[in-house]
């Protein structure tokens, strides 16, 4: 992967891997934007910007950890890197560099530079827009499916890096590991909630 | 019965033995069996695996783990989906279940026309992988070839193995509701695990609007009792990464140990069967060439009797494998038939839909378990089709989509992020059919001595195709799926026909049938070589037809016939 190797290749011309994150930081309070304060394994500085951008409005922190707080961002990072091949990662690159073309078209800034209105509203235009997936049966999507582009994807990405983190899988959603006989109709009331498994 | 212990300390020196009263090639749903009745009646067994040895509990690493345990949360990377490029075709490999997987890579075999070849190569073999879906024949199944005249009849009919059926099913533990339909006999059931309300509901419409067709719990091999030492189900949902409470049934948890408790049973792991030695002067089998997995030695056990327990194709590969003067064409083959009759049941046809109401409802426990909707074609007059021969069931269910479902709602943010951790979302209930396939000649498997294995061993070549019947089955499948949830007043009701190729259903059977006449067939009614009594095929492989229904329960019932028969005839001096 191209951009990954140019990201190595800066840290290793600053020395060390961590050196690059420390000049990253440098660079980002000159520029006064929001500081990425994690090391991407796979994407470039401004991708991972993208990423926990739109993982931040997605799901954000309320009365209840948001999704940078377990660190879903850090997470599809891991994932694009380990388990997508190249195929798999030259097509997400390219998706995100659209996504934030669109950004840069509608408002001549890429996504995470934006204000939190227009952030919003290029959200909803992507959730107007974009096709929704289709059900499963056993693993397997059934019926006609339209490509649901870059953000439904993204956005399906970080709902279950979300919610199979352990601190909302154990701690946030009903978590019964061990649940006994299965009862098939009681009050949800009594549940209070979605089940974690 | 006490209970099982769970350090089985099993026997795997047999360095010092070279002869033994049986061999076993294989150890999952059916060698199991044979091991267990064979042990258990005094026979010192060995019991061949091709993989690793896995100890009940013990070897279940990954049995309490959560998707936040692993680095990955579950998913597998891209080298590991090259290791199970075949397999991977199913969408059902992840991190804690890869293992039981073979690798495709080192086992490659030859598509003459699409064929999904799920393989496991480690002891319990697909046991530890099933769907855990367990149902009888009826006599409509056994009679079916001689009505129709498709393919040869079975030797044997409902009444030969219904006993048998009895016999593994107290054994094995099986759960369901007993409904008394002739097409579909009921087990010796333990209680019926529960449907939900959404189930009940459409259930009751469903009878309501085809008064001749049922809705019922799927009868599985999932404890709702304990049952010999067993614990019952907790409804965890990761039964294959292993049950800690012995909840399901597989040879490593219940036939292997028990086999194993006699102190007659070696089991010799990292084992490749190459072939079955025939001796010309004595016209038995006297032993089996096995491959040394790790070292490539090639080594000779010796045994009054085999049980040919490889799993369908991999046992006919073996057959195939084993040329003599005798049986050039491999043994047992006087009739050309060995290799061929290949099938399978069609798989991912049906319908699904949105249920509206039960909102306020919810359900407790990952139930490892479906409904089932029994065949309703072709089984009297009334039921007569003129666009097919046989039928089809349906398994299916009901559930919330809960927080997976939270990709689709149209909304992001706050709220958001609350209803999804608060709103476990509509009701969707789907039913997928399972269509019985014809014992086609021409679908076969063939030695591919061109394309070898890692150890250098001839690998197979797969030329299997649905034709007419089977098409005509996924077709009306679909059609009744969505007019049943039509009735059932299910929303948004979307149709589908995968087209999967054959293989998918994981139910392969055929390539080394059961019949009458040595003319025709490759076994007897005992599962005997026609010209080699001393070998005895039992899983998939000696299947002459297919039924509609998921087959494991009536290769373990020919299993233990064919075993207690074994050891009659051995008592009489008649092998």
């Amino acid at each position: 992967m191209k951009r990954r190797e140019a990201l190595k290749n800066t840290a290793i011309l600053g020395g060390t891997a961590a050196f690059s994150v420390s000049l990253l930081t440098l660079f980002q309070a000159c520029k006064a934007q929001p500081r990425l304060t994690w090391e991407p394994q796979f994407l470039n500085v401004e991708q991972a910007q993208l990423v926990s951008a739109l993982v931040d409005t997605i799901i954000p922190k309320t009365d209840t950890p948001g999704g940078l707080d377990v660190k879903v961002d850090i997470l599809i990072d891991l994932l694009y890197d380990k388990t997508y091949d190249e195929q798999a990662q030259q097509n997400i690159v390219a998706e995100m560099d659209g996504f934030n073309d669109k950004c840069n078209a509608k408002f001549g800034k890429v996504f995470y530079q934006l204000a939190a209105d227009q952030k919003k509203a290029i959200l909803q235009a992507e959730e107007v827009n974009s096709p929704k997936f289709n059900s499963g049966v056993w693993g397997c999507s059934v019926g006609e499916q339209k490509p649901v582009g870059f953000y439904r994807s993204f956005k399906s990405l970080a709902v279950w890096g979300y919610c199979s983190s352990e601190a909302i899988g154990r701690d946030v959603l009903k978590y019964d590991p061990v649940p006994g006989d299965y009862q098939g109709c009681i009050p949800l009331s009594e549940v209070g909630g979605v089940w974690s498994l | 019965m006490s209970e099982f212990k769970y350090d089985y300390n099993y026997n795997i020196d047999a360095k010092k033995n070279m002869t033994y009263d049986a061999i076993v090639i294989g150890s999952g749903m059916s060698g199991g069996w044979a091991a267990k009745e064979l042990c258990e009646a005094g026979m010192k067994v060995l019991v061949l695996e091709r993989g690793r040895i896995i100890q009940h509990i013990k070897d279940y690493p990954n049995m309490n783990k959560e998707a936040w345990d692993w680095e990955l949360r579950g998913s597998i990377t891209p080298e590991e989906r090259k290791k199970h490029y075949k397999a991977v075709r199913t969408n059902w490999i992840g991190e804690g279940n890869k293992d039981l997987y073979a690798n495709d890579a080192e086992n490659p075999y030859t598509e003459v026309k699409p064929f999904m070849w799920l393989r496991a190569h480690q002891m319990g073999g697909r046991s530890q992988l099933w769907g855990k879906q367990t149902y009888r024949w009826s006599e409509l199944d056994f009679e079916a070839n001689a009505k129709d005249g498709h393919g040869v009849d079975w030797p044997i009919r409902y009444k030969d193995i219904a006993p048998w059926y009895t016999y593994v099913e107290k054994y094995v533990g099986i759960s369901g509701q007993a409904l008394g339909l002739p097409q579909l006999p009921d087990s010796h059931f333990l209680p019926p695990m529960e449907l939900n309300c959404v189930e009940k509901d459409i259930r009751q419409r469903i009878e309501g609007a085809f008064p001749s067709r049922n809705m019922t719990i799927g009868r599985v091999a999932h404890l709702t009792e304990p049952l010999n030492g067993r614990g019952k189900c907790q409804t965890r949902n990761k039964c294959s990464m292993g049950c800690p409470y012995s909840a399901f049934f597989s040879s490593v948890s219940v036939t292997l140990p028990a086999a194993n408790a006699t102190g007659n049973m070696t089991v010799r792991p990292f084992s490749i069967a190459h072939s079955i030695i025939y001796d010309e002067q004595k016209e038995k089998a006297t032993g089996v060439k096995v491959i040394d997995a790790e070292t490539g030695e090639m080594i000779e056990y010796h045994a009054r009797i085999i049980f040919c327990n490889a799993s369908t194709l991999s046992s006919t590969r073996i057959l195939l494998n084993s040329t003599s003067n005798r049986f050039p064409n491999g043994l047992g083959n006087d009739s050309g038939e060995l290799g061929h009759n290949l099938m399978d049941h069609t798989y991912r046809v049906g319908a699904l839909g949105t249920f509206e109401g039960h909102e306020d409802k919810y359900y407790k426990g990952r139930r490892p378990n479906g409904i089932y909707i029994p065949r309703y074609w072709n089984i009297d007059e009334a039921s007569k089709s003129d666009k097919f021969v046989r039928g089809f069931g349906y398994q299916g269910g009901a559930s919330r989509k809960g927080w997976g479902g939270g990709a689709n709602v149209q909304d992001f943010g706050a709220n958001f992020k609350d209803s999804l951790l608060k709103d476990p979302g509509p009701w969707e209930f789907f039913i997928t059919g399972f269509a019985e396939c014809l014992p086609y000649h021409e679908n076969k498997v063939t030695l591919d001595k061109n394309n070898l294995d890692k150890w250098g061993q001839p690998t197979l070549a797969i030329d299997c195709e649905w034709k007419e019947n089977e098409l005509a089955l996924n077709k009306q499948i679909q059609e009744d799926a969505v007019e049943m949830l039509e009735k059932a007043g299910l929303k948004d009701i979307v149709g589908f026909d995968k087209k999967h190729e054959p293989g998918f259903g994981i139910h392969e059977m055929g390539t080394a049938r059961m019949g009458r006449d040595p003319k025709t067939s490759v076994l007897n009614a005992t599962n005997q070589i026609h010209a080699c009594k001393n070998v005895f095929v039992t899983d998939g492989a000696c299947m002459t037809s297919n039924s509609c229904v998921n087959p494991s329960l009536t290769y373990m019932a020919l299993t233990a016939r064919a075993a207690n028969h074994a050891i009659s005839e051995l008592k009489k001096l008649n092998l």
